[in-house]
């Protein structure tokens, strides 16, 4: 009897590791796989272009990270970067989300209204900034008329990332803003009626009990938002020609990736172990966030 | 329980064929028409960036009469229209690359140093006269005494410069550098910028050897040289101080042609491709063109320089060869560049069409004896990048030059390995 089941049992895995076996073979060959190979490749001087080349050299790849001056621009570029967009997202979703909650009148159209640049395309949108940004464009004319000096937004190495992450702010809060309204509408009634009860004002409210009660999703919301933010790619592609320029001011971490992987022969490994390392910040600066904001406590 | 086990292996194999065939379809497409034996017919592919419409016009046209003459050859024209580098190389590496492909001088080292690009030496025929070509385009695709590539066509720069500003300003066509200055300062007014500068070493190569520095040195980066900084000295300067030259993005414009075009700057310096810009989106601007103005007395120029290069992987080399030296031969390049939006790298193409006597493109002809070839080995591509990046915070005035290029020279040495 004991056997038979067992023998049943392996047969009833068997049978589900066979119907999961189409997910199984995608998930190696397209996640697993590409993930152990970036590996290996971070730990050899690779060439990849006429006679394939892999020599092992450790952790020499990793080691040149620290001389590498452009790593470190990028670094402190993409670190800037995340430190300013991510509570400037989240903040400007909140209110927005808020603000849509409140009950005012043609909320669905203002809705609609906000939602609409996190469904343009990044490139495109990118496109149409730049256009803005045109020292004869659209911002420098509006700046004129109020009587305010013009920028080269685009050509000045001290505004081009400032530049970008008005932009981004811009077209990610909304996709944020959703999370946090589907988020307030899950707010029972009653907590704002005891709130009210207790003699709170809107303010009082919003700060003791919105706040609070919304805070499992902000960190979901800062997680989503610092992973995207250290990933920082097509903007500053697109800004820069793909140079990262003017004065190396939009050189991301991953924009350096991409010129080591793809620009230059033969840097294929050092692109990767700096994929690696970025990897691992992300992780880190994750798990400090989570360290931070302690969401199981709160229930 | 039997059943099941059986349903579930066949929708897994029904699953894993449906991939293993979409994975074998591709296969069988490249396949198609290798061997490249006589009487089959032979299908090679040209990859190549795009150009303005009239210029892909005149390619077909090319490719067209190519097939023509030798009707077992079929070519498939690939236009490669963003990154072209970056796509080439990953085919390339994939096994997928093109048969014959577009190679622009500066990258060729690079590329030919690890061994995907076909030497043409044993292909060339006495017919096809090697002579004929000028000599620093052709030696633009050698390496070691062997050749990899024949130049399609080039440009080298010239002065563009706006007639009637220089008829309300009084004055000449600069033929030094300081004259530019100082002409550029009777020209800057109302908005409108002397002298449009690209600070890029592109550009800027000729100049910053002028006095006798060399940019790159033993294959690493040389150009915070003391002479170097010397030469560039005025450009920095003329923006800074004089203030009558600015960059394309200083007046809202993506680069020195459209510049020129929106009349924002009197004079800039470019090529061969302006002139057919010009002519299709600013019809209005009165303009001519001049040799570069002379520094330190010698007259120089840059020249830019592509060719047409084979795939050293390539199943199909004879049908190839065939298509290289009619593209590149005196009757293919004569169609190619008979309406002058490239120019002939073959001197009996060029006396033939006669550019030379060109009012705007014979400032460029005469600039193709003294130009320098922007080349200059595997790593210049790496070292073009750290300059340009660290002299625009120099031309903005954020630094001093030489510190700027100190760094930046430290930067590209230490990606060179």
């Amino acid at each position: 009897m004991n056997k038979r089941s067992s023998k049943k049992k392996l047969k009833d895995a068997g049978q589900g590791y066979l119907f999961m076996s189409p997910t199984l073979f995608v998930l190696a060959l397209f996640i697993i796989g590409p993930i152990l190979y970036a590996i290996f490749l971070s730990f050899n001087k690779v060439q990849l272009l006429g006679e394939t080349s892999f020599e092992f050299v450790a952790f020499e790849n990793f080691a040149r990270i620290m001389e590498d001056n452009r790593a470190l621009i990028a670094l402190k570029n993409t670190a800037k970067y995340v430190l300013i967009v991510v509570p400037c997202q989240t903040i400007l979703a909140l209110i927005l989300a808020a603000t849509l909650n409140a009950g005012l009148k043609g909320e669905k159209f203002f809705r609609i209204v906000y939602f609409l640049p996190t469904l343009t395309s990044s490139a495109v949108l990118t496109l149409i900034f730049m256009w803005m940004y045109n020292k004869e464009g659209l911002i420098n004319n509006l700046l004129e008329m109020i009587g305010l000096p013009g920028y080269n937004f685009l050509g000045d190495p001290d505004i081009a990332l400032n530049a970008i992450m008005l932009m981004n702010i811009w077209a990610t809060a909304p996709f944020f803003m959703v999370i946090y309204l589907a988020a307030l509408q899950d707010i029972p009634d009653s907590l704002y009626e005891a709130a009210e009860l207790d003699g709170a004002n809107a303010l009082q409210k919003f700060f003791y009990v919105t706040v609070p009660f919304l805070r499992p999703v902000t960190s979901f919301v800062v997680i989503m938002g610092l992973i995207g933010t250290f990933q920082l790619f097509d903007q500053s592609y697109i800004f820069s020609g793909g140079s990262g320029g003017p004065n190396n001011s939009t050189l991301t971490v991953v924009l350096l990736i991409y010129q080591y992987a793809f620009k230059s022969l033969g840097t294929m490994g050092y692109a990767a172990a700096l994929a690696f390392a970025l990897a691992i910040i992300i992780l880190i600066a994750t798990l400090i966030q989570r360290k931070f904001s302690k969401e199981e406590s709160l229930y | 329980m039997k059943k099941k086990w059986l349903a579930g292996l066949g929708i897994t194999t029904m699953l894993m064929g449906s991939l293993l065939a979409g994975c074998s379809g591709s296969d069988e497409a490249n396949s198609e028409g290798s061997g490249g034996s006589e009487g089959e017919k032979v299908q090679i592919t040209l990859a190549g960036w795009g150009g303005n419409p009239s210029e892909q016009k005149l390619l077909k046209q090319t490719i067209a009469d190519f097939e023509e003459k030798f009707p077992n050859i079929d070519v498939k024209h690939e236009v490669i229209s963003e990154q072209y580098m970056d796509v080439l190389k990953t085919r390339l590496i994939g096994g997928e690359g093109p048969d014959v492909f577009y190679l622009d001088a500066l990258e060729a080292p690079a590329l030919i140093e690890t061994g995907v690009v076909e030497p043409l030496d044993e292909y060339v025929t006495d017919d096809f006269d090697v002579e004929d070509f000028e000599k620093p385009m052709l030696e633009a695709f050698k390496v070691d005494g062997k050749t990899y590539g024949f130049p399609k066509d080039y440009s080298t720069l010239a002065l563009f410069y706006n007639k009637k500003m220089f008829e309300e300003a009084g004055v000449e066509v600069p033929k030094t550098w300081d004259e530019l200055r100082e002409v550029s300062k009777a020209l800057t007014k109302d908005g409108v910028y002397g002298f449009g500068v690209a600070p890029e070493l592109a550009r800027l190569y000729h100049i910053a050897r002028a006095s006798g520095g060399d940019v790159v040195k033993d294959g690493k980066a040389n150009f915070a040289s003391p002479e170097i900084v010397e030469a560039l000295k005025p450009i920095v300067d003329q923006h800074l101080e004089d203030k009558t030259s600015a960059q394309a993005s200083e007046v809202g414009a993506n680069w020195g042609g459209e510049m020129f075009g929106q009349q924002k700057a009197a004079m800039v310096i470019e090529g061969n491709w302006a002139i057919p810009f010009l002519e299709d989106t600013f019809p209005d601007v009165e303009y001519g063109t001049a040799e570069l103005p002379a520094v330190n007395g010698e007259k120089g120029t840059m020249a830019y320089a592509v060719g047409y290069v084979m795939n050293a992987a390539s199943e199909k080399k004879e049908a190839s060869w065939k298509l290289i030296s009619y593209l590149t031969g005196k009757e293919g390049m004569e169609t190619w560049t008979s309406k002058g939006f490239a120019l002939p790298t073959r001197k009996s193409v060029a006396e033939k069409l006669g550019y030379d006597k060109d009012p705007l493109r014979g400032a460029l002809v005469a600039g193709a004896p003294y130009a320098t070839v922007w080349q200059e080995g595997a790593n210049l591509p790496i070292i073009m990048n750290n300059f340009n990046n660290q002299f625009i915070a120099a031309f903005l005035g954020d630094r001093p030059l030489d510190d700027a290029l100190k760094e930046a020279q430290k930067q590209a040495n230490s990606e060179i390995q």
